[in-house]
């Protein structure tokens, strides 16, 4: 049923959202108003919220500033994606098996990772150190590739098994019925099924690549040309100066394809989020 | 040959004891329905057939072969969910064509064997639409699709029409079974709706607590009926129980009921004695207004036409339906008299079992 509100609720449901989203994007849009003004503007006062001298000059110097800045986002997007990719390979048939199959310490297993999850990257740094250290991973794409992947194994079979547990068993059944292996099954009929929650999981494990890369780049990895982008913007910050202007262009220009895929992906994801939430 | 055997079939799930030593031989190219109330284990002995479930014990013969421990593919079975369980992403096409699919089958052979499905179930026109496209009864029949591409022996159907409307149910019931005629295949039906029991099978099974309470035709049932929980269960309206008193079981058994009427009725009664409780069973349509007889104070009463339903009670409170005709001169809230004839009326002994009747109508074969 389509709930109605008056006016008077209407108005508080949209107030509400104004609060919430001047929050969340006031520091963009800053973001962006920095990146706008010339270096010299920046520290003048008082503070100016608009003026003749405002240009896009931060966007081309920064290149310039920072010649490895295409490089280095570049190894963003290569990090987060191999994460996705890696961490979904592992992610789809452990969900398949949580949400289908029986076996022993199942629950057992499945809090654990969850406990896992509750550790940060930053509790285990020390030990992941020797651990990459030993096996020869420090200062290679690795190094910060399998610490992204091991710690978002979890979030990513929580989330896949709660969706695909909503897909009916008995569509499983019929094709067992019918001589398909699990297999089959899993290739031809569930899969296909659960792309929203493929999508959303895949996006939630990007985005946490993203984020976690930061922490692992400056531990694990010393090589300029792999440091991934929120690495790499420390160089803005100079012996004499940091140019904020430029490092907020970068940021900006950096946090662009996460946005992008957002954007293009937005439906899948209301409707993964959503989905089972109401009874069809 | 598909012939079907269950021998002495147990399942429990946990410490729960689902069904109970059933033991059934099912003959080939035969229609059973498998009814019962709502949790009696009808789901679960059909997927145990199916192979989706394992028996605790016991084991289940096809055709011969002993395919307790076969994957359900290797029974020759195939199976129809009540909710369809289509393919949703897939074409009618494709999911018609899905287990030839896995056979691997070629294209030629695979399109004229989905082709002449659709061609018998009326989908010729809806191949390549999705499932989601589809009413009620088109999804059940692109279900009906996918089982017997496969040409397998034996077709198991759970519940296939409790989604549809009444009217379409009708439609349905009647397309099954000449679905079964064409198809000249055994088929084994669950439901919990008698009347698709009693029109769509040559023998039915009732079910009731995991166990099978009579096996037999859809007439023996109804003039037969092994216990009373098969002598309410089949027949519509249901048959009305009347508790009696013993008075004599010298040759026909003589009793009075409650509301002090008496009758000798013509039933085996071994096993009873005078002063013994039992139960007569009279069914609704069974009864005639009468002089002198049974008297009823009638509560409700439905005129639909042709027939006259009434709901009353009888001695001391006992529920008594009737049915009578169209233009019965009786009224709400008034008494009435009806007449039974004593070879009409079942016999239940207190644990539920029933005297054998001695003159009951001829069995039609
Ligand atoms: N997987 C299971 N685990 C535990 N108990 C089960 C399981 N499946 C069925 N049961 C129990 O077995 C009994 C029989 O279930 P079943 O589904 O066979 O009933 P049914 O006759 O098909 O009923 P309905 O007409 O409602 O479909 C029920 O009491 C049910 O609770
Ligand atoms: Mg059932």
């Amino acid at each position: 049923m389509m709930d109605r509100y008056t006016k008077l609720q209407l108005v508080g449901i949209y107030a509400a959202l104004a609060v919430f989203l001047t929050f969340i994007l006031l520091p963009f849009f800053e973001m962006f108003m920095a990146s706008l003004r010339p270096l010299e503007h920046l520290f003048r006062s008082p503070y100016q919220f608009w003026s003749d001298d405002f240009s896009l000059q931060a966007y081309k110097d920064m290149w310039v500033t920072v010649p490895l800045l295409g490089r280095y986002i570049f190894n963003s997007i290569f990090i987060a994606t191999s994460v996705t990719v890696i961490t979904m390979v592992f992610v789809v048939p452990a969900a398949y098996a949580y949400a289908r199959l029986e076996f022993p310490f199942k629950n057992m297993s499945l809090a654990i990772f969850l406990g896992v999850n509750m550790f940060t990257g930053a509790v285990l740094l020390i030990p992941l150190y020797r651990v990459l250290r030993t096996m020869g991973l420090l200062n290679t794409y690795w190094a910060m590739i399998v610490p992204g992947v091991a710690f978002l194994i979890p979030t990513g079979i929580w989330l896949l098994r709660s969706y695909l547990e909503k897909i009916p068993r008995e569509l499983e059944e019929a094709a067992f019925v019918d001589g398909a292996s699990r297999m089959y099954t899993l290739r031809r009929v569930v899969l296909p099924l659960a792309v929203p929650g493929l999508i959303v999981v895949s996006v939630a494990v990007f985005i946490g690549a993203y984020a976690q890369q930061f922490l692992f780049a400056i531990t694990f990895n010393q090589t300029r040309e792999l440091q991934p982008l929120p690495a790499g913007l420390f160089e803005f910050i100079g012996y004499q100066s940091v140019t904020w202007n430029e490092m907020m262009a970068a940021a900006l220009v950096g946090v662009l394809p996460v946005m992008l895929i957002f954007l293009f992906l937005q439906k899948y994801l209301v409707a993964g989020l959503t989905a089972g939430a109401v009874k069809e | 040959m598909a012939t079907l055997n269950l021998n002495a079939i147990n399942k429990s799930f946990g410490s729960a004891k689902v069904l109970h030593d059933i033991s059934l031989a099912i003959e080939d190219k035969e229609f059973v329905v498998f009814v019962g109330p709502s949790g009696c284990g009808k789901s679960t002995l059909l997927r145990i057939i199916a192979g989706l479930e394992e028996s605790t014990s016991g084991s289940i013969v096809i055709g011969g072969d002993d395919v307790s421990d076969a994957a359900p593919v290797d029974r020759g079975i195939s199976m129809v969910f009540q909710s369809y369980a289509l393919y949703p992403h897939l074409s009618v096409y494709e999911n018609i064509a899905f287990p030839l699919r896995v056979q691997k089958m070629e294209k030629e052979e695979m399109d004229a064997r989905v082709k002449r499905a659709a061609g018998i179930l009326q989908l010729t026109e809806k191949l390549d639409l999705k499932p989601g496209q589809l009413s009620g009864g088109q999804r059940q029949r692109v279900a009906i699709g996918r089982s017997i591409v496969r040409n397998p022996k034996i077709f198991l159907f759970d519940e296939p029409l409790s989604n549809l409307d009444a009217a379409l149910r009708g439609d349905m019931r009647v397309e099954l079974s000449q679905l079964h005629s064409q198809l000249d295949a055994t088929m084994v039906y669950v439901t919990h709706d008698q009347v698709e029991a009693m029109t769509m099978a040559d023998r039915i099974v009732v079910l009731n607590g995991g166990q099978v309470e009579q096996f037999g035709t859809p007439m023996e049932l109804y003039h037969h009926p092994a216990s009373k929980f098969v002598a309410g269960f089949i027949g519509q309206p249901n048959m009305n129980f009347v508790p009696a008193n013993v008075l004599d079981t010298s040759g026909a058994l003589t009793v009075e009921l409650d509301g002090g009427h008496k009758m000798t009725l013509p039933v085996d009664t071994t096993g009873v004695s005078k002063g013994d409780m039992v139960e007569v069973g009279i069914r609704p349509e069974h009864v005639k207004l009468a002089e002198d007889g049974l008297d009823i104070t009638v509560n409700v009463l439905e005129r639909l036409g042709g027939v006259s339903i009434t709901y009353g009670t009888i001695g001391n409170g006992t529920r008594f339906c009737a049915s009578l005709s169209g233009d019965a001169p009786i009224q709400q809230g008034k008494n009435m008299r009806l007449s039974v004839a004593p070879e009409d009326c079942h016999v239940f002994q207190s644990n539920g079992q029933v005297l054998r009747r001695k003159s009951a109508p001829a069995l039609v074969a």
